[in-house]
């Protein structure tokens, strides 16, 4: 399970690394609560204010709830043109005012329970090489919680 | 020969019926399917206390976890629709469960102020007020970049007056003022013989502020 004394470092490192190793403006990754329902942003890097603080995902909607919700990853093009539903359903993407985001899962004993994303302010788009290296990401922070 | 209802009354009527259907669902939602959905939850979580073989036993919490996200989704999307409270206790009670989901939802802040006590208003009247506060908080969510919103709502014997604040990036009020979100709530006060002011200062913030006297 995630514990922020124990893992917030370690993932906090994973995050810095992928703000400059792919071509992004934010990067994030939101966690099951250790009780209760809730799911939080626990660790970001590149944030422009404190909103992601405050916030609880909506399990099944937006991007990062739909991510936990299916435990597949997902893509937001050209937000807010691109989107199932309407603007409002994507709070992190209206909070840091992202156009781009790409979002995997993170599992925890086989089950999907939090979600890395990576977003852009600017549309450039990620190439197949970046997807790949968030993705090793992704699994270098289920190592560190599991 | 028959009168022709005016363009008022079928804008109200319109309004009414989608109220309605609104109501409805939303009360589907947390009185229906949300119920039956509690109730199997507590049935489940019985019977993962009484599991023994392991794996079976994380399977079935994990079904757990996922029913309780789900349940209390229900819940949040029936508030959203039309809280529970609006119809029945107020419209204080109804703005306040609002705004705890959108705090939680959106990481914005609301400080409420309120003066008086709430007088009871006509349930459609509240319905058209909570319509225009949502989409004044929507807006600010989508448009106005700040983290902190002030509303003041001020109850007096001749009516009521809310006024919601933000001090976001403002916008200009002249050229959006036919946009169908602002057009709607300039719209809905009418409807309710109210009034709703729109001031912004690029940089500065926006002003909504809307009045009700009561007949
Ligand atoms: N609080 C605010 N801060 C900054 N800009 C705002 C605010 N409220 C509205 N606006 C601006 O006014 C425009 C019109 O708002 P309106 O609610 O009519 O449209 P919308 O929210 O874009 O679409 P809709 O409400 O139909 O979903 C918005 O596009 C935005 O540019
Ligand atoms: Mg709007």
């Amino acid at each position: 399970m995630f514990d922020k004394t124990i893992h917030n470092a370690a993932i906090m490192d994973i995050c810095i690394k992928t703000l400059h190793e792919v071509n992004c403006d934010f990067v994030g990754f939101a966690f099951q609560n250790q009780i209760g329902p809730d799911i939080k942003w626990h660790v970001v890097a590149g944030n422009q204010n404190e909103k992601y603080k405050h916030i609880t995902l909506r399990y099944g909607k937006g991007i990062a709830g739909r991510v936990i919700s299916t435990g597949s990853p997902m893509t937001i093009e050209d937000f807010p043109h691109d989107i199932l539903g309407k603007a409002l359903e994507y709070p992190i993407m209206l909070a840091e005012k992202l156009i781009y985001a790409y979002a995997v899962p993170i599992y925890l004993n086989g089950a999907p329970k939090g979600v890395f994303l990576i977003g852009q302010r600017l549309r450039k788009g990620l190439s197949e090489e970046e997807k790949k290296v968030i993705i090793i990401q992704a699994r270098s922070i289920e190592d560190t919680i599991s | 020969m028959e009168r022709l209802p005016e363009k008022k009354e079928i804008s109200n009527y319109i309004i009414q019926s989608s109220e309605d259907e609104i109501k409805r669902i939303a009360f589907e939602l947390h009185e229906g399917v949300g119920q039956t959905l509690y109730s199997v939850f507590t049935g489940m979580q019985l019977l993962e206390a009484n599991m023994t073989d392991h794996e079976s036993k994380h399977h079935v919490h994990e079904m757990n976890e996922i029913l309780e996200k789900t349940i209390q989704e229900i819940r949040f999307l029936s508030v959203e629709l039309h809280p529970p409270t609006l119809s029945s206790l107020g419209f204080l009670p109804a703005l306040k469960s609002y705004l705890n989901l959108y705090k939680a939802t959106y990481g914005i802040l609301v400080e409420v102020e309120q003066v008086g006590q709430e007088i009871l208003l006509p349930e459609r009247h509240r319905i058209m007020l909570f319509r225009v506060c949502q989409e004044a908080l929507g807006n600010i969510a989508k448009y106005a970049d700040t983290h902190q919103v002030h509303i003041k709502l001020e109850w007096e014997k001749h009516g009521v007056a809310i006024v919601i604040c933000d001090e976001g990036i403002g916008f200009d009020v002249e050229k959006n003022r036919h946009k169908p979100g602002l057009a709607v709530m300039y719209e809905r006060m009418k409807l309710i013989g109210g009034n709703c002011v729109i001031t912004s200062t690029l940089g500065k913030g926006t002003t909504i502020q809307l009045e009700l006297p009561l007949q």
